[in-house]
């Protein structure tokens, strides 16, 4: 597990110090667009980043010292946990569901509105999350809906998404 | 000035400001009491419905919300053991302690009237400081703003948890997402990529909402299913009043809690947990049963409750006068300003001084509404503690949501937000802060402003910057604030 972790940091350290070293050479584009007597556009942005580039440079170089350090000190054992694994995907699978859960209440709600949208993402969110009692699977979609249309489109006037077609004419009978 | 608070009375008594003290106090009470919802979160929840109102009636909610979060952090202390926030572990250690002993309507009694009047005494100390510090901070120039904003900048070390070196990042990172969108003085476009959803910068909201409340539930979704359970020990707040005499007793430590608590509060990124801890530790180096302390001491309890509420005094005091945030919610608070428009620190005061004279007289307000509204309100936060997590988290999720559209209808806002809510929650996982970054994105703006009219002022020479006495004491404290902490941490903290 703790392998795993560590390998994990190592490989965000380096997408950092990509994506900031990738910005900076965008930033770079920047540092003659001034007027005169200024500063520029550029110099805050390549300064912000390089200043950024370097710490993470250096974060990486320490994590990489720390991890071959515990890799020689870590036990078989501790190496290959299966208990870890099945812990870690489930966090991964769980994880992954509520963002496409979202991802797809945002993606839809354009299109069906935001009350049907809604009753659909809590559902499946609450789902993902690992409820399974009939009860609060059935019942909480809809009151958690009803109140924020409550509160959202009747007391504080939002303009929530109404939908297209046919779904917006059913939202309009809501709000 | 008389006639300023005159006006900031009559007008926090209008019904929608008092509906605005119930309820933002009460949103905060429950932000703080329930766990898994932290009191910046709650005032980052609530900002965007801010929006369309007046700022009076938006600060008097967004201050209400804050110290009712603190207040509320210490309800599931006492009764569950769990701290709401992590300024309440002291609360838990000896809160928790009493309620086990079968006293936990009064340790909830005392929780609540230090509280109340740790909270009072900052106010008041905030309401006399902020002017004369306002004051001398109107003869600076733009190289004293541009360190000033340095020195909120390094508030990073306070904010930073475990690593300086992330919250460096963290911090460089909000800074570098402050530059996206078309600059102010050139007219070019930065890191925009020829997207429109970019050219107007970030939406400090939007980014708050993301980094803060979408992925701590993206963290919270990955927890085994879980059920909170109510407290056992709650029995009602009757008869366990404490008397007079208890509180004369410890009048040292209800003396020295509330000063300890406003000056850490008004430290840049020190906040209300390293105010608890220093009172706490002070209690029980200065108590006459010091052996008590882990077993229910009284004076213990009223230490940290007396501090980590005078803390948002202090944090308030150095926000308005000079726009430095003390801790993460004044940071979130900033940005709570700029979405109406006003720019906290020594020129608001001039420019509009209905509204700092409002949120003084809200904040005074909130802290007496509190006492209500707690007693009120532990049995209905006991009742929320029993609701499943997956749907609490569902309807906070709508709240993020909704408040992002709502703040200009725009659904690229959402796409925002998710993205900011995946950036979040991989920054959470890796161990670097958000607080520094949301940080860096509010006041990142303004840095470079003010860095680049001083260097237009000075031609090019950056050596104005420490050649100016106040400019370069301002320099020197953002350094000191950034090194001390790598090489000390207060005693109180150690091992916890």
């Amino acid at each position: 597990m703790e392998f795993f972790v560590k390998r994990d940091e190592i490989i965000a350290d380096v997408f950092i110090i990509a994506f900031f070293a990738f910005m900076l050479i965008h930033a770079m584009e920047l540092r003659f667009v001034r007027r005169i007597g200024e500063m520029g556009s550029g110099f805050w942005p390549i300064l912000a980043l390089s200043a950024s580039l370097l710490l993470s440079i250096i974060l990486l170089i320490s994590n990489l010292i720390r991890f071959q350090r515990e890799k020689k000190q870590a036990s078989e054992e501790v190496l290959i946990s299966p208990e870890g694994k099945i812990d870690l995907k489930n966090r991964r699978k769980k994880f992954a569901l509520s963002v496409i859960s979202l991802l797809g209440y945002i993606i839809i709600m354009p299109w069906i509105g935001f009350v049907l949208s809604t009753l659909i993402y809590v559902f499946a969110f609450i789902l993902a999350l690992g409820e399974r009692r009939r009860f609060v699977l059935a019942l909480s979609p809809f009151l958690v809906t009803a109140l924020a249309v409550i509160v959202f489109a009747k007391f504080i006037s939002m303009p929530l998404p109404k939908g297209v077609n046919i779904f917006a004419a059913f939202s309009r009978l809501i709000y | 000035m008389l006639g300023h608070y005159l006006t900031a009375f009559s007008t926090i008594f209008l019904p929608q400001n008092l509906l605005a003290l119930c309820l933002g106090g009460l949103w905060g009470l429950m932000a703080g009491a329930l766990p898994g919802i932290s009191t910046s979160m709650g005032v980052v929840l609530l900002t965007p419905f801010t929006y369309s109102m007046s700022p009076l009636t938006a600060f008097t909610i967004l201050v209400s919300a804050y110290c009712g979060g603190i207040t509320g952090g210490s309800i599931t202390s006492i009764l569950f053991g769990i701290p709401g926030e992590p300024s309440s572990v002291p609360t838990v250690i000896e809160g928790h302690s009493l309620a086990k002993q079968g006293r936990a309507a009064y340790a909830l009694w005392i929780f609540l009237l230090c509280s109340i009047g740790g909270g009072l005494f900052s106010v008041f100390v905030m309401m006399a400081a902020t002017p004369l510090i306002a004051n001398f901070a109107l003869r600076f120039g733009p190289p004293e703003y541009f360190a000033l904003t340095i020195l909120g900048l390094s508030v990073v070390s306070g904010l930073s948890g475990g690593s300086i070196l992330k919250g460096l990042i963290s911090c460089l990172f909000g800074i570098f997402l402050a530059t996206i969108g078309t600059d102010g003085i050139t007219g070019v476009e930065r890191f925009t990529f020829g997207t429109t959803i970019l050219l107007g910068g970030i939406s400090f909201v939007t980014a708050m909402v993301g980094l803060l409340a979408v992925s701590e539930i993206f963290i919270e979704a990955e927890e085994p299913f879980q059920e909170y359970k109510g407290s056992a020990y709650y029995r009602g707040m009757k008869g366990e009043m404490p008397k007079v005499s208890e509180f004369k007793k410890n009048w040292l430590t209800l003396t020295k809690s509330p000063i300890i608590g406003t000056i850490i509060g008004a430290l840049p990124g020190a906040g209300a947990t390293i105010a608890a801890f220093l009172a706490y530790g002070e209690a029980a180096r200065t108590s006459k049963q010091p052996e008590k302390f882990g077993n229910g001491a009284v004076d213990g309890l009223m230490a940290a409750e007396c501090a980590n509420n005078a803390s948002t005094g202090g944090s308030m005091t150095i926000l308005l006068s000079l726009g430095i945030p003390g801790s993460n919610t004044t940071a979130m608070l900033i940005a709570a300003f700029m979405i109406h428009g006003l720019q906290p620190g020594p020129l608001l005061l001039n420019q509009r001084p209905d509204v700092v004279y409002g949120v003084f007289v809200a904040m005074l307000m909130a802290n007496l509404f509190l006492l209500g509204l707690t007693i009120v309100g532990i049995r209905i936060f006991l009742q929320l503690n029993r609701l499943p997590y997956s749907v609490f988290s569902a309807a906070i999720m709508i709240l993020c949501v909704v408040g992002a559209f709502g703040l200009s209808n725009n659904m690229d806002d959402l796409y925002l937000m998710f993205a900011f809510g995946l950036i979040g929650y991989y920054m959470r996982k890796y161990g670097f802060p958000i607080a520094p970054a949301v940080l860096g994105l509010v006041l990142g703006n303004l840095a470079e402003l003010s860095l680049r009219r001083t260097l237009l002022l000075s031609l090019g020479d950056p050596l104005i910057l420490v050649s100016r006495p106040i400019s370069a004491i301002l320099m020197a404290a953002a350094v000191f604030s950034i090194v001390y902490p790598l090489f000390k941490k207060p005693k109180a903290l150690k091992g916890v």
